[in-house]
């Protein structure tokens, strides 16, 4: 029993290290940018291992429309190595955290010729097996109008305010009417018997006009059915 | 009856002809070309091809997007509110929500086809308005008229 379990811990030990050993490296998809501005790209990974002392991060630039990629830079032994001589000197930063697997990089000043693709790759030995992960740079002069921003505000501001007046319409009329009951039911407390004729009051003249109405409209209908 | 059957069927008509000027794609054609508020149809090699639009300015498109949608949902709205104050309104009384609803639809359809007529195909290219543009304007007439029928009517009084 004590062999089986012995065996089997041993088993599992040496097969699971084997399947894991694969490092898995997380950068953006896409990022967009201003001319003139600055952008960080973040690299990041993850691997069964603890982060060993020799980690290294290396990131590479590939221009839109060319098929070579070049080496912008490069973090080993403790020490970070960033372009001096290719596009990006000057303007290249290493704001990564390599304890904590972070191997962002800072790009300042943008250009447009700086469109193109940052592929970063990282190796925590002795998890070295992985595929490198690309991020591609878009710099825009002025950044463009997404589609259906307007359209979205338009339409939402627009049906917020019908149901703002709506709402504040039927409130009103829920206040007055709340407050001529309550005036009524204290007339009607203090005054009995002089309530009833009070009520009766301002009824009278309104009826005309509606009796108006009531046969304007009755005659209105009978022309329309005399027509058709 | 006949009248409430009549103007009824009316705004379901305008809800459909908005409703189609709105989403059928055929608001500026050509011979090659078939375009409307949301893409464009281009013919090459026989076969269309669905792609987006270029070359218009984006605000106010996306203007036009927006009123024209606006004026379907507050015509679908006109019809409910309209069928709900024939059971609640009291007697003698006027249709206004309704015509207030049928009258901001037709301001939304008024402004949308005029941005699309000022702004968008100025500079005079092949091709014409399509059906759906034609549509659009008379979806307007018939709010407009709808609208001026619901401030008018009266609730029958029996």
């Amino acid at each position: 029993m004590l062999t089986f379990l012995a065996l089997t811990s041993v088993a599992l030990l040496g097969i699971v290290p084997e399947q894991s050993q694969a490092i898995a490296i997380y950068t953006g998809w896409e990022r967009h940018a201003l001319v003139g501005s600055d952008i960080r790209l973040s690299c990041s990974f993850f691997s069964w291992r603890w982060t060993s002392e020799d980690v290294t991060f290396s990131w590479t630039y590939r221009p839109d429309g060319s098929r070579d990629s070049i080496s912008i830079f490069h973090y080993t032994g403790g020490a970070a190595y960033v372009d001096n001589k290719g596009p990006f000197r000057d303007r290249l930063e290493f704001v990564g955290n390599p304890g904590r697997r972070d191997g962002s990089i800072l790009l300042k000043n943008l250009e447009l010729n700086d469109n193109g693709t940052f592929t970063c790759d990282a190796k925590n030995p002795p998890d070295i097996v992985g595929r490198p992960s690309s991020v591609r740079l878009l710099v825009f002069e002025k950044v463009p109008i997404q589609a259906g921003v307007i359209t979205g505000a338009i339409i939402g501001v627009v049906l917020g305010l019908l149901v703002l007046i709506v709402v504040i319409y039927y409130l009103m009329r829920f206040l007055v009417a709340r407050r001529v009951f309550s005036l009524s039911v204290s007339k009607h407390g203090k005054k009995k018997k002089e309530g009833s004729q009070q009520r009766q009051g301002p009824v009278p003249p309104a009826d005309p006009s509606k009796v108006k109405a009531a046969t304007s409209e009755k005659k209105k209908q009978e022309s329309r059915k005399d027509k058709k | 009856m006949l009248m409430l059957a009549a103007i009824v069927v009316l705004h379901i008509t305008t809800i459909i002809l908005l409703l189609v000027a709105a989403i059928d794609n055929a608001w500026w054609v050509d011979d090659l070309v078939s375009a409307d508020l949301w893409g464009r149809w281009d013919l090459s090699n026989n076969v269309w091809h669905y792609t987006n639009l270029k070359g218009y300015p984006e605000d106010y498109l996306q203007a036009v997007q927006a009123t024209s949608v606006l004026a379907c949902v507050f015509s679908i709205l006109a019809l409910f509110v309209f069928v709900a104050q024939l059971f609640t309104l009291p007697k003698g009384m006027r249709f206004t929500f309704t015509g207030i609803l049928q009258i901001i639809a037709c301001l939304c359809i008024m402004t949308g086809a005029s941005i699309y007529t000022a702004k968008l195909h100025v500079n005079g290219t092949s091709g014409g308005y399509g059906h759906c543009y034609i549509l659009a304007w008379i979806s307007f007439v018939l709010t407009f008229i709808l609208a001026l029928t619901y401030f008018i009517l009266r609730k029958k009084k029996e």
